[in-house]
C-alpha cells in the first residue's frame, strides 16, 4: 500500500502540527478580526481559550453529551465574554494603550480566578470515550480525537471563509476593516460591527478552548502561551485577514511540532523569523491610521 | 496608534499657574533618599527584600518609560532583556562575585539581544510594536526554558560583592543599600541621557516621525538606538534582580513581569521618577497589600490595570510630558 511511504514519524508529527494549526487557526481568526475591525488588542483571548478548556474539563462526562453540554455553555461563555470586553473597551476608543492595559487587567482577574476555582495544577481533558482511541495508520498508532479535530478543524476553515468572504455579514465586516470612515460613511453601523466581531472571537475563543483541552489542556499560563502563539499568527498574517491568518497558523503549528522536532531549540527562532520576514514584506503598513 | 490631537499640547499654561515653590523638589527628594538609605533600619527583612524587588522593577520601569516617554512605542517584552541580563549576571558570577562586573556584563548582554531582535521591533508602530515586542518576550521565555542552564527549574547564583575586598553581601538590609546605590547610579546615567539631543529627537520622532525624517534624521536608527539602550537597562535590571534574589528561572520573563513595568511606564506619565515610582507602588500592591490581604496578588495588579485604563490622563501618556523645567 502507497499509504506505507507516506507514513514515517515525520508525517505523523506534521498531522500534529496539522491539529495544532487548525487549533491555532480558530482561536487566532477571532483575534486578528478583533485587531482588524474593533482595533482593539484583546490580552484578553487567552483567557477566554482557558476559560473553554476548563469548561471542556468540568463538563466531560467520558460522552458525547458532556461535550455538547460543553459547546453549548461556551457559546454562551463566549458571547458574554466578548460582549462584556466590548462594554470594557466601549469608554475606551481611541486610546489603544488604555484598551490594553483594561483587557490585561481582565486577563490578570480571570487568570486569578482559574486558580482559585480549579487549582494551580494541569488538568488533562479526556474526548468523549467513541473517539478516545487511537487508530493504526501504517505502523503507527494515531489518536482518533486528533484526527476529528483536524476534520472539525477544516469544516470551521470553510464555514469561516464562507462567512467572512462570501457572505453579506463578511462584506461588512471586511469593509470595516479596509475603511472604517468610508463604511461608516455609507451606513454601516460600525460600532455593531465591532461588538459583533468581538462576540464572535469570543465564541470562536471559547469554543476553540472546549475543542481543543485534549490538545492543550487546562492550566495556569496557558492563556498566555495561547495569546502568544495566536499574536505571533496575527502579525505574520496581516491583521484582519482571514486568509493570512490560516496560512500563518498552519505555518506555525508546523514550527512548533515538526519544527521542534527536526532543529529542537531553534523553533522560538524561526517564529522570530517569520515575524521578522511578514514585518518586511509589509513594511510599515501598519502605521496608525491604515490597516495591516 | 492613533495620532494625539494638536490641542493637547497646548494645556501647559493653566498647569503653570499652580506649580510647587522651587525648593519643594529638591527637598521631597532628599527626604524620599533618606527614607530609603534608612529603610533597612526600620523595617524588618521580609519588607526589606520587597523593596529591593521593586526598585529592581523601577530600573526596569525606567527602561520601559525610555520607549514609552520618549519614543513613543509602548514595549510589553522589556522582561526578556532582564532575564537575558540575569543570566548573563548568573554566567559572570561563576567567574567573580564582583557585583559592578555582573551589573556592566549584564547591560552588555541586554543592550546586544535588544540589538539584535530591536531590527524586528522598530519596524512596527503602537500596537503592532506592542504585539511584537510582546511576542519576543515570549520568545525568550520560550527559549530560557530549552536553552538556559537548568532548564525550567533555573539556576542558583552565589551571593554578589559590592567592591573588591569586601566580603559577599547576604543579609538583605546590605544588599538592598547595594541595589539602591546601583539604582541611583543607573537614575544618574538615564537622567543625564534623557537630557541630551538625543532624547530630544526621540520626542520628536513620537510626536511627528514623517517631519523628523523629513530633516534628514534616519528615525529607524534613532529609535533601534533607543531600543538597545532601554535593553541594556533592561539586563542591568536582570543582575540587580539576581543580587536580591540570587536566583533566575525563564519565569522571570513571564508577560506579567513586563506588563508591570510597562504600566509603570505609564503611571509615570512621561517621567523616570513616575516611572520608578509607579513600579514600586505596583510592587506594593501585588506583593505588599495582597500579603496583608491573605493572597490574590494578580488581582490587586489586574485591578490596578482597569483602574489605570480608565484615568483620563493616560490618554496623553505617551506622547506629551507635562513636567515644569523640562527642556523641549
Amino acid at each position: 500500500m502507497g499509504l506505507n511511504v507516506l507514513v514515517n514519524p515525520y508525517t505523523m508529527t506534521a498531522l500534529d502540527g496539522v491539529a495544532y494549526g487548525l487549533l491555532l487557526f480558530t482561536i487566532a481568526a477571532g483575534l486578528t478580526l478583533i485587531v482588524g475591525v474593533a482595533g482593539v488588542f484583546s490580552m484578553a483571548h487567552g483567557t477566554l481559550y482557558l476559560a473553554g478548556a476548563y469548561l471542556a474539563w468540568y463538563l466531560a462526562d467520558g460522552g458525547w453529551t458532556g461535550l455538547a453540554l460543553a459547546l453549548a455553555a461556551a457559546v454562551v461563555v463566549g458571547a458574554v465574554g466578548g460582549a462584556g470586553l466590548a462594554a470594557v473597551v466601549r469608554p475606551l476608543v481611541d486610546r489603544p494603550l488604555g484598551q490594553v492595559l483594561a483587557t490585561l487587567g481582565i486577563a490578570y482577574l480571570g487568570a486569578d480566578q482559574f486558580n482559585q476555582v480549579f487549582g494551580a495544577e494541569p488538568r488533562s481533558v479526556d474526548p468523549p470515550r467513541a473517539v478516545a482511541g487511537s487508530v493504526a495508520l501504517g505502523d503507527y498508532q494515531y489518536p482518533i480525537y486528533r484526527l476529528l479535530f483536524i476534520a472539525i478543524g477544516l469544516v470551521l476553515v470553510v464555514g469561516l471563509f464562507w462567512l467572512v468572504e462570501r457572505s453579506r455579514a463578511g462584506a461588512v465586516v471586511r469593509a470595516v476593516v479596509a475603511d472604517p470612515g468610508m463604511a461608516a460613511a455609507t451606513g454601516l453601523r460600525t460600532s455593531a460591527v465591532r461588538v459583533g466581531v468581538l462576540v464572535g472571537g469570543g465564541v470562536l475563543a471559547v469554543g476553540a478552548g472546549v475543542l481543543g483541552a485534549p490538545v492543550i489542556g487546562p492550566s495556569p499560563g496557558v492563556d498566555t502561551t495561547v495569546l502568544a502563539y495566536s499574536l505571533i499568527v496575527c502579525v505574520v498574517g496581516g491583521l484582519g485577514s482571514i486568509r493570512g491568518a490560516l496560512l500563518a497558523a498552519l505555518g506555525v503549528g508546523q514550527i512548533l511540532t515538526l519544527g521542534v522536532a527536526l532543529v529542537p531549540g531553534v523553533a522560538a527562532f524561526i517564529l522570530a523569523a517569520a515575524m521578522l520576514v511578514a514585518l518586511t514584506v509589509r513594511h510599515r503598513a501598519a502605521l496608525p491610521g491604515q490597516p495591516a | 496608534m492613533s495620532a494625539t490631537p494638536a490641542s493637547v499640547t497646548t494645556g501647559a499654561s493653566p498647569r503653570r499657574a499652580r506649580r510647587l515653590p522651587r525648593w519643594s523638589l529638591p527637598t521631597l527628594g532628599f527626604l524620599g533618599l533618606a527614607a530609603a538609605v534608612a529603610l533597612p533600619w526600620l523595617v524588618n527583612g521580609y519588607v526589606i527584600a520587597l523593596a529591593a524587588t521593586a526598585l529592581v522593577m523601577a530600573v526596569l520601569a525606567m527602561s520601559a518609560q525610555l520607549l514609552v516617554g520618549w519614543a513613543g512605542l509602548s514595549p510589553l517584552g522589556q522582561a526578556g532583556y532582564l532575564v537575558v541580563g540575569a543570566y548573563m549576571a548568573a554566567r559572570v558570577a561563576t567567574l567573580t562575585d564582583l557585583g559592578p562586573v555582573q551589573v556592566l556584563a549584564a547591560t552588555a548582554a541586554g543592550a546586544v539581544a535588544a540589538a539584535v531582535t530591536g531590527s524586528l521591533a522598530v519596524r512596527a508602530r503602537g500596537i503592532p510594536f506592542l504585539m511584537v515586542t510582546f511576542g519576543l518576550g515570549e520568545l525568550v521565555h520560550a527559549a530560557a526554558n530549552q536553552w538556559a542552564p537548568g532548564g525550567s527549574e533555573g539556576t542558583h547564583t552565589a551571593p554578589v560583592a559590592a567592591l573588591p575586598g569586601l566580603p559577599a553581601m547576604v543579609r538583605p538590609g546590605w544588599v538592598y543599600l547595594y541595589v539602591l546605590a546601583c539604582v541611583l547610579v543607573i537614575g544618574a546615567a538615564v537622567a543625564v541621557l534623557v537630557r541630551t539631543r538625543f532624547a530630544l529627537l526621540l520626542r520628536a520622532v513620537a510626536a511627528h516621525e514623517p517631519r523628523v525624517q523629513a530633516a534628514g534624521h534616519h528615525t529607524g536608527r534613532l529609535l533601534l538606538a533607543a531600543y538597545t539602550i532601554a535593553g541594556g537597562i533592561a539586563g542591568a535590571a536582570g543582575a540587580l534582580a539576581i543580587a536580591v534574589t540570587r536566583y533566575v528561572s525563564p519565569a522571570d520573563a513571564a508577560m506579567g513581569v513586563s506588563a508591570l513595568a510597562l504600566a509603570a511606564a505609564l503611571i509615570g506619565s512621561g517621567s523616570m521618577l513616575g516611572a520608578g515610582a509607579g513600579a514600586v507602588l505596583l510592587v506594593a500592591a501585588r506583593d505588599w497589600v495582597s500579603g496583608l490581604l491573605g493572597g490574590h496578588g494578580p488581582t490587586l495588579l489586574g485591578l490596578c490595570f482597569l483602574l489605570l485604563a480608565y484615568l483620563p490622563r493616560l490618554r496623553q501618556a505617551s506622547r506629551t510630558l507635562r513636567l515644569p523645567r523640562r527642556r523641549t
